[in-house]
């Protein structure tokens, strides 16, 4: 059978979002559009800045599905409408927040259902990303808080404390007040990752995010009076689950809500520029 | 193997870190260390502790002191006794002195700690349980120049309330009554803080010191606290970011971590927690893609800093330096008093202060 929908990446997307890796895993929807043609079904665009100009230049072009690999944050409003109009599918791959463990795609346990059971008696949140020495902090810090906000909906009263060659600091505020302290790390003797816990009255939930450069899972657990569960390894990368979206949404002719979640995100950055 | 006799130990105060600490410690070095006396200023309890390890009992820091069959001296009472306490036990002509963290609560009272130690001869060893455990004492040989490279240092506490740990190691007589704190008073939140520094973050902090060359220069970027009892503290120095997390709650689950983390390597250490006889630290060097662990030890660092007063004692081992432990009070007392003038100025900067709002911070 061939493959339903054609797809092109730029070499910046490729190289941050191992486009082709992930569309050879979902060969029955997805393959390389034929050389010299002249518009793709899905576009695949990297993230950096000025990415909403191009991804609208796709849209204009004709593409059906857009899929843009760690995006900054940046005004979506504009694509946002021009996607509505024509009725493309734009998917966003987040480096961390995209991982399957974090929003479960078919309805099983994942971290944002444990997080909102937890986040009522919540006592402390506590976080730290790695990134590798040369990383720029602004970015990580962009990847840090999409990650934060997928599990908890809301952050309040952010404030960035402290940013420089080595990392960050930013705090804030969870909806009943508790306390948000979160940094990132550069450093070259650890895994690239995101660690995120949070503390309640009785036990918690942490969350242990990979790189998506393979398929190692997420590990989240639930502690709390009872034990401690360890919910279901997801051996599926972030872009993989990214791309697995984009298939749900093109066969069903639906349109993803990532463009709107990221409004909030970019916002919410858009703040620590005050602080 | 033991030198001869085992040395004499008398303890001021008989609360439960005597009893659930020091004792179950002291009872896996018999062979070294015999319990004489205790003092507590309840003679019940006093009498009720002694009469568990057949020791003498008082209700009177002169009484034990005068007791010339304790060799050294744990000084276990409430902060504000320790510094005369300290000064009172080398006077006395013992041969060692351990005084639980932190050993006084100001500058001067560690200058005039120094100055009788020196004058007395009397080592002091201060309770940091954590500089003795075997888990760190290992790291310490294999770390390199991560003390001078490290640019981010993290310590993590997550611990169960001390009930828990403290019925895994003894039975508990006395234990004091646990309060319903007003976190609507800002002086209440003050308090807490300034107790979470000296009372839970000082365990680490000589750990933290160790990482940090220009100590003496800090800042507070943010402190606040965390109900029941915790704390989240960033600071910052020219060379280094330091993050402090601190929950005690209701969980079962503890955890208690020490991070030092350079471009090219990383420490993390795990410690066991308080009061049970659970072995000492594991720790973990990081560099890429290679970790190496070292540990677990057989015994926990209160045991360790039991032996190190043994051989302190005996005189075959040389004293720590006064200045040592003066830096890392003072380092302690630094952060303590930032930190509270930290959460004041939050709580005067906020309309209506803490009670106007519905969480969780201070």
């Amino acid at each position: 059978m061939s493959a339903t929908y054609s797809v092109t990446a730029t070499p910046g997307a490729e190289e941050a979002g191992a486009v082709a890796l992930a569309v050879a895993s979902l060969p029955a929807t997805f393959g390389p559009a034929a050389g010299g043609s002249a518009t793709p079904d899905v576009a695949a665009i990297a993230g950096g800045p000025g990415w909403t100009a191009e991804a609208l230049h796709a849209i204009e072009a004709g593409s059906r599905g857009v899929m843009v690999v760690n995006p900054v944050p940046e005004d979506t409003a504009q694509l946002s409408a021009a996607a509505e109009a024509a009725g493309t599918a734009v998917v966003l791959d987040l480096r961390w927040a995209s991982n399957p463990a974090l929003v479960s795609q078919d309805g099983g346990p994942d971290a944002r259902e444990a997080f909102r059971s937890a986040l009522g008696t919540a006592a402390m949140l506590d976080s730290v990303a790695t990134g590798a020495p040369g990383t720029d902090p602004q970015r990580l810090l962009g990847e840090h808080l999409a990650a934060l906000l997928e599990v908890t909906g809301t952050l309040d009263a952010v404030s960035l404390l402290q940013s420089g060659a080595t990392g960050y600091t930013f705090s804030g505020r969870l909806a009943n007040g508790a306390p948000v302290s979160a940094h990132g790390v550069l450093t070259a003797a650890r895994p690239a990752g995101v660690d995120i816990r949070l503390y309640t009255a009785d036990g918690g939930v942490s969350v242990r995010l990979p790189e998506p450069a393979a398929a190692w899972p997420a590990e989240v657990r639930v502690t709390g009076p009872h034990g401690g569960l360890l919910l279901p390894t997801l051996y599926e990368s972030a872009h993989r689950t990214a791309w697995r979206r984009l298939k749900e949404h093109l066969t069903a002719g639906t349109r993803p809500d990532d463009l709107t979640r990221f409004a909030r995100l970019t916002a919410l950055y858009a703040t620590f520029a005050d602080t | 193997m033991p030198a001869g006799k085992p040395l004499g130990v008398g303890i001021l105060g008989a609360g439960p870190v005597t009893q659930a600490i020091h004792l179950p410690a002291l009872a896996r070095l018999r062979d070294i260390l015999e319990v004489r006396h205790i003092m507590d200023v309840d003679e019940s309890v006093a009498a009720s502790v002694a009469a568990r390890v057949g020791a003498t009992s008082s209700s009177s820091m002169d009484a034990l002191l005068g007791d010339h069959t304790v060799d050294i001296v744990a000084i276990c009472s409430p902060h504000q006794f320790h510094a005369d306490q300290v000064i009172a036990a080398c006077r006395a002509g013992k041969k060692a002195v351990l005084c639980e963290k932190p050993f006084a609560m100001n500058a001067g009272q560690a200058a005039r700690i120094s100055e009788v130690s020196a004058e007395t001869g009397v080592p002091i060893v201060v309770g940091a349980m954590h500089t003795f455990d075997p888990g760190w004492l290992a790291a310490e040989g294999h770390w390199d120049d991560l003390p001078e490279t490290a640019h981010t240092i993290r310590s993590s506490i997550v611990l169960p309330p001390n009930a828990r740990f403290e019925d895994f190691a003894t039975e508990i007589v006395a234990r004091p009554a646990a309060g319903a704190p007003d976190y609507s008073d800002i002086d209440v939140i003050k308090s807490m803080m300034q107790g979470g520094i000296m009372g839970l973050a000082i365990h680490d902090l000589p750990l933290v010191r160790r990482f940090t060359p220009d100590f003496n220069d800090i800042q507070v970027l943010q402190a606040r606290h965390v109900r029941p009892f915790g704390y989240a503290i960033s600071l910052r120095t020219p060379t280094r970011t330091i993050e402090l997390r601190a929950a005690m709650n209701s969980t079962w689950q503890p955890e208690w971590s020490f991070e030092a983390i350079a471009h090219h390597s990383a420490l993390r250490i795990d410690f066991t927690p308080s009061y049970v006889q659970a072995g000492s630290a594991t720790a973990t060097f990081s560099r890429g893609t290679e970790t190496t662990t070292l540990g677990p030890y057989s015994h926990n660092g209160y045991e360790g800093e039991w032996r190190e007063l043994a051989e302190l004692a005996r005189g075959t081992k040389q004293p720590p330096s006064a200045q040592t432990l003066i830096d890392d009070l003072t380092f302690a007392l630094a952060i303590a008093d930032a930190t509270v003038d930290s959460v004041a100025a939050d709580h005067a900067r906020r309309p209506g202060g803490i009670a106007a709002t519905a969480g969780a911070s201070a």
